[in-house]
């Protein structure tokens, strides 16, 4: 985040200033972003945040909504949706009929509805299974924490047991409806029966530790006042902290509808909307996503909303139902056309997701995958905006987007690169260590000798870190271990003897250390000892397939981005080294460790490697 | 070409070319253009204010022989539900809107050929005489031409009339894309860009103030707009005639052109088109945000990307409502969004000076 803001409100200018140091922002801090009037500083901050964490793609999913039933035993003042049980105006949906109503293209149904007094708890499970039984390929997201924790107290099971039922039937993950407004005095006036925030936070933080994602919302343009917004967000913040299991953010502004309740205006302002997504990226800094929710934002501003700090549209929710009323013959397909063509305008890739937030499909020419570590940034900086379209993505799902036809070119970890070798043209760049390059690390309780045998914790972030560690351990020690992936986002490294972190994960462990693992060896440095040659991670590479013209301009991309930036190391990645808490000197030392062109000892070592990689594999 | 120079360009008041205008509409992200233009805006336009009128846009006829094929108000003579209101009639519309507190008319109607120019004459001279509250801001510059091919008059010599009749103002409708070829495209009847802005030209030769217009988001090219906004400016430079800038997008409903463009341009590009206009059309003092057009929330945003004015309130609209996009509002409601948007609000006359202003309350 290089970008020079010329604040119109002073205020603003040392909020953007704690932003770049990588400093977190205060309740006072997000209270002056609400009270100022300089939307559009607001707007490049949190567009700039946004584009380091998700570059230009803007995710959308074929989702449909099921609400089972608008009975509902609470009476919510904000709520126009439910009835009282016994009123004429109640449904209730069998599972057939829920089947009826979803159409096999879509990859998220999502289901909340009203507390049903008389339902049992068999009826919610089975309609979770037999969802997930007739569309396979359709993720379930459902039940806010409101739902689970009325069936923890109906059906006399705790909240864990709810869950893991739920989970076991196939849920994948949970709606973030429910949270509203976490403030005792709002509570009282608007929905005194509702869960409150202790509730609904704990029941998020078992789901998270049960590894079920979830979603988190604010309800906001009622009597809430703006420190109460900020709080709520910095409540959430610091559960993720904790769990990291929230996906996205979703603010939703308040309809009045025939709610009852008085709000200072009708409905929020458009300034209101962007003030409030805006200031959610900035105040939320440890969530990958934000939503613009169209259905309540309105299509306009959710489309304004996706330069100022928004990545996420939502989905086809309710077109189907909308469109298919309406007599269209190809519904689905409309609505999808109709989102992709808002997300292009505003120069953005569309990114078709799974409910993980996975990409399934991306619409667009010139798609590059950007890593989103430190030692990629010398990369990225000179790329033509107009011919190409940055997609940041975890190296891992680089091999797997390209196979897919999705990606044009990227940096590819090294086994992806040998995966597809024969479709892919592979360029003069790469990242390659020097000697040593502290982000591939074991933190081990153990010497290498005494790893025989013993349980190593690894990370799914890219296989070729893990090929190299278990070339060490068993062409350069001799030993074998047991490698198991870490659950994401869930500290449980104690229970094993050795754990391995890459990228920027690593570089911060390897500065404040890991309790517990007193050995640190740095994968890159044990290689360079052993072989004399250094390491390429990564090398970037562009599908043959394309054109020569792509080609051509992604070579002249690349080199002029590193042109610029080889004489700038010192300074060119302070921004994105401050957030992972190093200082300048760190993250210049650090970048000048990597050697970024691929040369006759890289391919030398590219070869060596490949062959102890089939030894392994043959071996093992 | 390089981004860093356009904008230090522009930052010390100096004028960019074409070529540079289209690098600047290509490139700039959306919020560096926002920024650009607001700090353009409140040089130009110092108060924290935003300006509306209260107006209603009738209409006189909808015959007409033009055929573009963006409209969905025109009736050919004869057609089921064509109409042309008398004088008369048009003066009791005039008189009912003045006493809602209406202080100008924009008024316009299809190019009918059956009407003299006789009729346009006592238009104005009675609204003028029997609605002094009123301020005309009559005729399109296709209606114009229209009044000289029925009268044989020149075009100069009509305009001249209409100013003895007491008409001063004159609104920028019809402009489209003034660039040749698409303009040919979607309305061929209406002859090329020249045609409107010679009638700008001799009106503004002869004292009256004008609007001007862009309607986009249908067959134009990049290079069109900036040809469109170029033409705007160098005209500019002559007579110094326009008050303000307006730019809205296409709306396809019920349009022979709705088969070949379905949808209208997203707010993204109207805020684009928006902030782009206020940097370009450096010799301007007003640009127009559109709630009417583009809808009450995409035009509040519109006041942080260069917009200094809000439009008018639109007693009466029924030129976009044939095309099924309908937008209402009134006074309370339009000063409310300025407020909420964070200005004070100001209303104004025709040529945009301040009737009151109504500061915004601070909410806590």
């Amino acid at each position: 985040m290089k970008k020079d803001i010329v604040f119109r409100d002073q205020v603003l200018a040392p909020i953007w200033d704690k932003i770049q140091r990588g400093t977190r922002l205060s309740l006072e801090d997000g209270v002056a972003m609400f009270r100022s009037n300089d939307l559009i500083s607001i707007g490049k901050m949190a567009h700039a945040v946004q584009q380091e964490k998700s570059g230009d793609a803007v995710y959308y999913v074929l989702n449909q909504k099921i609400e089972p039933t608008n009975i509902c035993v609470l009476e919510c003042k904000f709520c126009d949706f439910a009835v009282k049980p016994g009123s004429p105006e109640g449904y209730e949906m069998t599972i057939k009929q829920i089947l009826d109503k979803l159409t096999p293209n879509i990859h998220e149904v999502h289901i909340t509805g009203g507390l049903h007094p008389e339902w049992d708890w068999k009826y919610y499970l089975d309609m979770v299974r037999d969802i997930k039984s007739h569309f396979p390929q359709t993720d379930v997201k459902a039940f806010t924490a409101v739902e689970i924790d009325f069936f923890h107290k109906k059906f006399k099971l705790s909240v864990e047991e709810i869950l893991l039922q739920l989970k076991d039937a196939g849920l994948r993950t949970m709606p973030g409806g429910g949270a509203e407004v976490f403030s005792a005095r709002i509570r009282k006036e608007l929905f005194h029966q509702k869960i409150g925030e202790e509730v609904w936070l704990d029941i998020h933080k078992k789901a998270h530790l049960l590894g079920i994602p979830t979603n988190a919302t604010l309800l906001y343009g009622h009597i809430e006042t703006y420190e109460e917004r900020v709080v709520h967000m910095m409540k959430l913040r610091e559960l993720q902290d904790e769990t990291n299991g929230f996906l996205t953010f979703i603010p939703l502004a308040f309809q009045p509808g025939d709610t009852g309740i008085k709000a200072k205006n009708n409905f929020t302002s458009a300034i209101e909307d962007l003030k409030t997504i805006a200031i959610s990226r900035l105040m939320l800094d440890n969530f990958p996503h934000i939503k613009a929710y169209w259905v309540m934002l309105t299509e306009e501003v959710a489309s304004i909303a996706l330069h100022f700090g928004a990545d996420d549209m939502d989905g086809t929710v309710g077109g189907e139902k909308i469109a298919h009323d309406a007599g269209a013959v190809s519904p689905m397909a409309m609505a999808k056309e109709q989102i992709i063509k808002i997300i292009t305008d505003a120069g953005k890739i569309p990114v078709e997701r799974d409910v993980f937030y996975n990409a399934l499909h991306v619409s667009g020419e010139g798609i590059i995958g950007k890593i989103p570590y430190l030692n990629s940034v010398p990369f990225y900086t000179d790329f033509e905006k107009k011919q190409f379209t940055l997609l940041p993505i975890a190296p891992r799902r680089m091999g797997e987007l390209a196979r897919k036809d999705i990606l044009d070119a990227g940096l590819f970890s090294l086994m992806d690169y040998f995966a597809q070798e024969s479709d892919l043209d592979v360029l003069p760049y790469c990242i390659a260590t020097r000697d040593q390059v502290k982000s591939v690390m074991l933190f081990s309780k153990e010497g290498w000798r005494d790893l025989d045998g013993k349980r190593i914790g690894i990370t799914d972030d890219t296989a070729t870190s893990i090929r190299l560690l278990q070339v060490l351990l068993e062409k350069k020690y001799g030993v074998r271990a047991h490698l198991e992936r870490m659950q994401t986002g869930i500290n449980d490294c104690s229970r094993f003897d050795a754990v391995l972190f890459i990228g920027d994960e690593a570089l911060k462990r390897n500065k404040f250390g890991l309790d517990g693992f007193e050995l640190v060896f740095d994968l890159a440095r044990e290689w360079y000892d052993w072989q004399k040659l250094p390491f390429v991670f990564a090398v970037w590479a562009v599908r043959s397939a394309c054109s020569d013209a792509l080609k051509s301009a992604l070579l002249d991309s690349i080199s002029r981005s590193l042109a610029r930036n080889e004489n700038r190391l010192d300074s060119i990645g302070t921004i994105h080294g401050a957030r992972i808490q190093l200082t300048p000197a760190e993250t210049t030392e650090y970048l000048q460790g990597f050697n970024y062109r691929l040369g006759d000892r890289e391919r030398a070592a590219m070869k060596l490697f490949k062959i102890l990689v089939a030894e392994v594999i043959v071996a093992s | 070409m390089d981004m860093t120079d356009i904008f230090a360009k522009i930052r010390n008041n100096q004028r960019i070319t074409p070529d540079e205008g289209l690098y600047l509409y290509r490139n700039a992200e959306l919020l560096d253009l926002a920024d650009l233009a607001n700090e353009i805006r409140f040089k130009k336009n110092p108060d924290p204010c935003v300006t509306f009128l209260i107006d209603s846009n009738p209409n006189y006829t909808n015959v007409c022989s033009i055929d573009c094929i963006f409209c969905a108000f025109f009736r050919h003579p004869g057609d089921a539900g064509a109409y042309t209101h008398t004088v008369d009639e048009m003066i009791e519309n005039f008189k009912a809107s003045a006493a809602k507190g209406v202080t100008t008319i924009l008024l316009q109607g299809g190019v009918n050929p059956e009407l003299p120019f006789e009729y346009y004459l006592e238009m104005v001279e009675r609204t003028r005489k029997e609605v002094p509250e009123i301020y005309p801001h009559f005729f399109s510059t296709s209606e114009i031409l229209g009044m000289a091919a029925v009268s044989r008059l020149s075009v100069p010599d009509v305009l001249k009339k209409l100013w003895d009749a007491g008409l001063r103002s004159i609104p920028g409708g019809g402009a489209e894309i003034l660039a040749e070829g698409v303009r040919r495209k979607i309305s061929s009847k209406k002859g090329g860009p020249e045609e409107w802005l010679s009638v700008m030209r001799e009106a503004q030769k002869l004292g009256y103030k004008t609007t001007a217009t862009m309607m986009y988001g249908h067959l134009e090219t990049d290079e069109d707009i900036v040809t469109h906004l170029e033409s705007v400016r160098a005209l500019q430079d002559e007579y110094n005639g326009f008050t303000a800038f307006i730019p809205w997008s296409f709306k396809p409903g019920n349009t022979p052109l709705e088969k070949i463009i379905p949808h209208y341009a997203t707010p993204m590009r109207y805020l684009q088109m928006l902030a782009f206009s206020r940097i370009y059309l450096d010799n301007i003092q007003h640009i127009q945000a559109s709630w009417f057009s583009e809808g009450k929330k995409t035009g509040q945003v519109a006041l942080h990307f260069g917009a200094d004015d809000f439009g008018g309130t639109l007693l009466e609209e029924n030129v976009h409502a044939a095309a099924n996009f309908v937008n209402k509002t009134n006074n309370e409601e339009c000063i409310q969004l300025i407020h909420e948007s964070g200005f004070d609000a100001a209303q104004r006359d025709t040529l945009y000076g301040i009737k009151k202003i109504i500061p915004r309350t601070i909410a806590a």
